[in-house]
């Protein structure tokens, strides 16, 4: 009796192992477990095992039973599986088909730059604003130290509607705003669109910039110069280096011309820097003191500095932007590069 | 302003200065260099040689082989030229050169005897008459007898010159001139200006007997008048020529090259009068006469008024002030006296004559930038210095000097200014000692006693008054790369504050960002239009957005008058792209109208920001549009509703009107009327939407209160009513929502099927209505009831049947 067991522990599994699917372990569960299974006729045949041994052969046909039960399960478990394996396999699919749903869109390479740009200057402390583009000739000129036929209105072309009113042709406009509405000490940047007539292959006639004025006491170009070198590291990274000329505004002085490495040869001289390595990025200075004064501030206390970049050329630079009209003429091939 | 380099010696020492450090110390000064000619760029290898032999080439009866001496060798040339013989000197142009007529010289043979360069013409060279005697004519270029063989071509016809194109900034006129550039490099290096000779031998006699000068206008500030007579009208010698050719004036005779040179060495814009001419021997500045009229040495005849500024005989104008000479009165061949006049003009004055004849002469350029009042002191006495060296004619004794107002010449403010404030602004220490030098250099005289720094600017430079012009002196002559490595704290003495977007940027970025997320890209388009945008998009007439502010001077009429419809432009970059093959477009765009209160414009327009968005894709619909304006409007905090739209751009049936609470239309969108996509060339339907970005910055911000989860589970019924067409959707959602009372909790449209079976305009609706009660799990009695009455109420209503499934 108990090689018998012994026999069918051996023989169940054998099969057990060699059961390759489903249905043939099932099989083997009828074989051994079923009603007339092997192991079943065995403990139906205990009667006729010696009294004395019962216990023994019993606890022995208990190990062999369980032990085929576990083998069955454990095996079940490995072919469900195999089996979930297979059918996964079965749905592999091409993972390099387009993917299905609204592709994104893009932001226009301009608001892109002006963002970032904003956002260094927020964190500076600046306020952001926003003014007219219609203008008078007070806020674009006179308060800005040009009065009518001055000379220095022939450094801008400048589009006009009436004798007093016209298109605003620099974004300085938001300065003396600025300084009649708000009480110093005050930051502000105020991006923009400015019109000038002129056009060519370099000059849109509408463009823009982005004024930055600071209103405090004891405002110097030192401050000025850290704050242009931290922006300039910001939009165009750690190595970028900068120069500086005098310049003249009517309503900055001193007034200076900022130049920072090209970024389109990486200051190794190209035809747009015409081989000087810089290009012009920003017109700047500390605001001249009867500017403040006409505005309604009083010099002797405080004092400033703005600054006012053109930002349209800044971007074609960093997107390598080929030509200035690609950026109003909003071709689906080209925008469709900003994604 | 073209500064000659060899002009600039007469006034500094520029020995130890090349060309090429000039142009880099007056760019990082403030005096931006924009080009550098080279007046000899093309004159390399050409030299003075000697003729010494002539023979006929043994192979060509047209051909001479000449041997030429040119200093440091002998050399062969063979030439066709008749005009040359034995003994003449002559340019000879050796291997190397490039001529200005792109002629590149090598050694050649010529029918097997070898030639070494060639001789040269005028025209090779660049020059004519006007420059040297006998440049012009049709053969070599035949030079004088002394000329040393072996010289350079560019040194011998001082054609050496390097210029300089200067861009003068406009706060500093008195550098429009060679002697106010010198002045700066003498400061930049500190080197001494050589003061110009103004030294003049005169005849017997009193200018004031030849001459009444009479000023009748403010608008002339002062007016000097010499005489001289006996002139001898001739060439100016070639110093002189060279000079002013090299600058780009035109050379034409003594008298009147030496009011040009003048005027580019001082910056002073002087005239020379054929005394003869001048009735009455009167000179009288004063303004036109209406019925005037002046014949200018342009050619063309002005009408004057009494805005012009003429200086006028006793009877006529000869001069438009400042601006151009007349032909009645000009210096010509048998010029034997003249008045040289020598003046100080209102700039605006002149700036509105230049204006108002489309003139613009080297004279008004100066008077609009500015002559300092002091200027003609020394360019009178310069020109007659000229007239006395050339041996033009002879000045008679006496300058005539008139000033009207209380003007004072000679003299200039003292300032009385604090020397920490300039450093202040600066930023940067810089010594005190250094900051003296720098400007006593500049001819800024200057103290300091403890804090007080006392400055006694020259009297020609009208443009430093304060701290900060003092600062810009000093710092730009110290050099600005002082801040190239300058390190600390910004704002380090000021206060703190506290940085802000603006509400409306905010709200627009956002919104931008949902659109970009739903595929849609970014456009920029001008602000300016052609006027006749509004006809293309149907814009009645009456309707306000017709009044349009117009450009007064326009670049063309495509951008003559200022937006007031965003439509226009995203419809012409849907066109384009459709043009160059683009599909699938989805485009917005963030921008503003300009809406004037009145025309014409009296006071600022209103500027609207506003949001275009457009799409021109296949089997996009109305109701995707509105999925869109319904997810972009819910991210503000409008509380809005629908009405059909009566955009005149837009199709009548689908499209709808957005209105505020109060009222206010505040957005549209729908599909573009089919005659206005022919307007633009449009074959495919276009979807079009507008939002008023600063009405939606403008609202309050949404509040967000929740309320309790329901513990009790939602029951759902479905239900499909047939009604007629023209009942909406709208209206029976509103029904069914009234009907079911309080437990009603959502209903959403979820089939609209139309059939024959179902009969003409008719359409069936379904509907999953749910349920749902905050106190109890409802019963199937309740739900029923309530079905019952909603279909009672739709029947009763609209006339709605239950539909038969």
């Amino acid at each position: 009796m108990k090689q018998k067991l012994q026999q069918i522990l051996k023989s169940g599994l054998e099969d057990i192992s060699a059961a390759a699917d489903l249905k043939a372990l099932d099989d083997v569960r009828v074989k051994y477990l079923g009603k007339s299974g092997l192991l079943t006729e065995i403990l139906r045949g205990m009667k006729d095992v010696a009294p004395e041994d019962r216990k023994e052969v019993g606890s022995l046909a208990n190990e062999v039973r369980s032990k085929i039960e576990s083998g069955i399960s454990e095996k079940l478990c490995k072919l469900e599986n195999e089996k979930l394996l297979a059918d996964m396999a079965k749905e592999t699919i091409d993972i390099t088909e387009p993917s299905k749903g609204v592709k994104k869109g893009a932001l226009h390479p301009l608001t892109r730059f002006n963002n970032k740009f904003m956002e260094i200057c927020v964190e500076m402390g600046f306020t952001v604003i926003q003014g007219p583009e219609v203008e008078t000739d007070y806020y674009n000129f006179e308060a800005l130290n040009v009065p009518k036929n001055h000379p220095a209105r022939d450094m801008q072309d400048t589009f006009f509607i009436s004798d007093n009113i016209l298109m605003r042709s620099q974004t300085s406009n938001m300065q003396v705003r600025a300084m009649e509405k708000m009480k110093p000490p005050f930051k502000i940047v105020c991006p923009g669109r400015v019109y000038r007539n002129d056009s060519d292959s370099s000059h849109s006639p509408i463009f823009n910039q982005f004024e930055a004025l600071v209103i405090d006491e004891n405002i110097g170009l030192k401050d000025l110069m850290l704050m242009i070198k931290e922006i300039l590291r910001r939009l165009f990274g750690e190595n970028v280096k900068m120069r500086v000329r005098p310049s003249y505004f009517p309503f900055t002085e001193p007034s200076i011309e900022i130049d920072a490495t090209c970024q389109l040869c990486q200051g190794k001289g190209c035809s747009l820097c015409k081989g000087t390595g810089f290009s012009e990025v920003f017109g700047a200075g500390v605001v001249n003191p009867k500017v403040l004064e006409m505005s309604g501030i009083d010099s002797k206390k405080y004092s400033g500095f703005a600054f006012g970049p053109g930002i349209d050329r800044s971007v074609m630079i960093t997107n390598k932007i080929p030509n200035i009209k690609y950026l109003f003429r909003n071709d689906m091939r080209f925008l469709k590069q900003m994604r | 302003m073209k500064i000659s380099y060899n002009w600039l010696k007469d006034f500094v020492d520029l020995d130890d200065l090349s060309p090429k450090q000039i142009e880099e110390k007056l760019t990082v000064s403030g005096f931006e260099v924009e080009e550098v000619l080279h007046m000899n760029e093309h004159l390399h290898d050409v030299y003075v040689g000697k003729i010494t032999k002539i023979e006929k080439h043994p192979e060509a009866d047209r051909l001479f082989v000449c041997q030429v001496d040119v200093g440091f060798k002998k050399v062969q040339i063979i030439t066709s030229a008749t005009n040359v013989f034995e003994g003449a000197v002559v340019p000879v142009s050796l291997e190397g050169a490039d001529l200005c007529n792109g002629v590149q010289i090598k050694p050649t043979k010529m029918r097997g005897v070898s030639s070494d360069g060639m001789f040269c013409s005028g025209e090779e060279i660049g020059i004519d008459d006007n420059y040297f005697d006998g440049a012009s004519i049709n053969g070599i270029l035949i030079l004088p007898e002394n000329f040393k063989p072996g010289t350079k071509i560019e040194d011998a016809l001082m054609l050496n010159d390097v210029v300089f194109d200067v861009n003068v900034t406009p706060n500093r006129p008195d550098c429009n001139s060679i002697v106010g550039i010198a002045r700066e490099i003498c400061a930049m290096y500190g080197k001494t200006f050589k003061e110009p000779d103004l030294s003049f031998k005169t005849v017997a006699g009193n200018v004031n007997d030849y001459v009444d000068i009479t000023l009748s206008t403010d608008n002339c500030y002062r007016y000097l008048g010499a005489y001289i007579k006996n002139i001898k009208s001739e060439k100016s010698p070639l110093w002189l020529r060279s000079r002013l050719l090299a600058v780009g004036i035109k050379p034409i005779s003594n008298m009147v090259d030496i009011t040009n040179y003048v005027l580019i060495e001082q910056g002073q814009p002087m005239h020379a009068f054929d005394y003869k001419y001048l009735d009455g021997h009167k000179i009288c500045v004063r303004q036109a006469k209406a019925g005037e009229e002046i014949a200018v040495l342009n050619g063309q005849t002005y009408k004057l008024d009494k805005d012009v500024m003429v200086i006028a005989d006793g009877k006529k104008p000869v001069v438009n002030a400042g601006v151009i000479g007349g032909v009645n009165s000009c210096i010509s061949a048998d010029t034997t006296e003249s008045v040289f006049e020598c003046a100080v003009f209102d700039l605006k004055s002149i700036r509105l004559t230049a204006k108002k004849f489309g003139l613009r002469t080297d004279s008004s350029a100066r008077y609009e930038k500015g002559v300092n009042i002091n200027t003609p002191t020394i360019a009178m006495k310069r020109a007659l210095h000229l007239v006395d060296k050339l041996g033009c004619g002879q000045i008679v004794s006496g300058i005539i000097d008139k000033v009207t107002g209380n003007r004072k010449l000679g003299v200039s403010e003292k300032l009385t200014l604090s020397f920490s404030k300039v450093i202040k602004i600066l930023g940067v220490d810089i010594p005190k000692d250094r900051v003296l030098q720098i400007l006593n250099g500049l001819g800024i005289e200057s103290k300091l006693v403890g804090d007080t720094l006392t400055c006694v600017p020259p009297f020609i430079r009208d443009d430093i008054k304060n701290e900060n012009d003092i600062a810009e002196e000093v710092i730009r002559i110290y050099g600005y790369d002082v801040y190239n490595n300058v390190e600390g704290k910004m704002f380090e003495n000021s206060s703190i504050t506290i940085g802000q977007y603006e509400p409306r940027l905010v709200l627009e970025n956002g919104l931008k960002n949902i659109l970009v997320d739903n595929g849609f890209y970014e456009t920029l388009n001008y602000s300016l239009y052609t006027a006749s945008a509004c006809d293309k998009l149907l814009i009645p007439e009456g309707d306000s957005r017709r009044n349009v502010i117009k450009i007064a001077n326009p670049l063309s009429e495509d951008l003559s008058t200022v937006r007031t419809v965003m439509a226009h432009a995203i419809l012409l970059d849907i066109s384009y792209n459709l043009s160059v093959g683009n599909k699938d477009l989805r485009l917005f765009e963030a921008g503003r109208v300009y809406l004037p209160k009145s025309l014409p414009l009296k006071e600022l327009p209103v500027e609207n920001n506003r949001l275009s968005i457009a799409v021109c894709e296949n089997g996009y619909d109305f109701f995707e549009l509105k999925n869109l304006i319904e997810n972009l409007l819910v991210s503000t905090s409008l509380e809005y509703k629908i009405e059909r739209s009566k955009e005149p751009f837009l199709h009548s049936g689908v499209s709808a009107d957005i209105i505020a609470k109060d009222g206010k239309v505040i957005g549209c969108f729908g599909k573009v009327h089919k005659s206005v996509l022919k307007n633009y060339d449009i074959s495919q339907d276009v979807y079009y939407a507008e939002l008023d970005t600063d009405y939606l910055a403008s609202i309050p911000e949404k509040k967000y209160e929740t309320k309790e989860v329901s513990k009790f589970q939602a029951v759902e019924r479905d239900i499909a009513v047939v009604v007629d067409e023209k009942i909406s959707n709208a209206e029976l959602i509103s029904a069914i929502k009234s009907a079911c009372g309080k437990i009603f909790y959502d209903v959403e449209l979820f089939d609209v099927y139309r059939s024959e079976t179902l009969g003409k305009d008719k359409k069936s609706m379904a509907y999953k209505i749910v349920f749902m009660s905050n106190e109890k799990t409802l019963t199937g009695d309740e739900i029923n009831a309530a079905v019952n009455k909603v279909l009672k109420s739709l029947e009763f209503r609209y006339g709605a049947k239950l539909r038969q499934m």
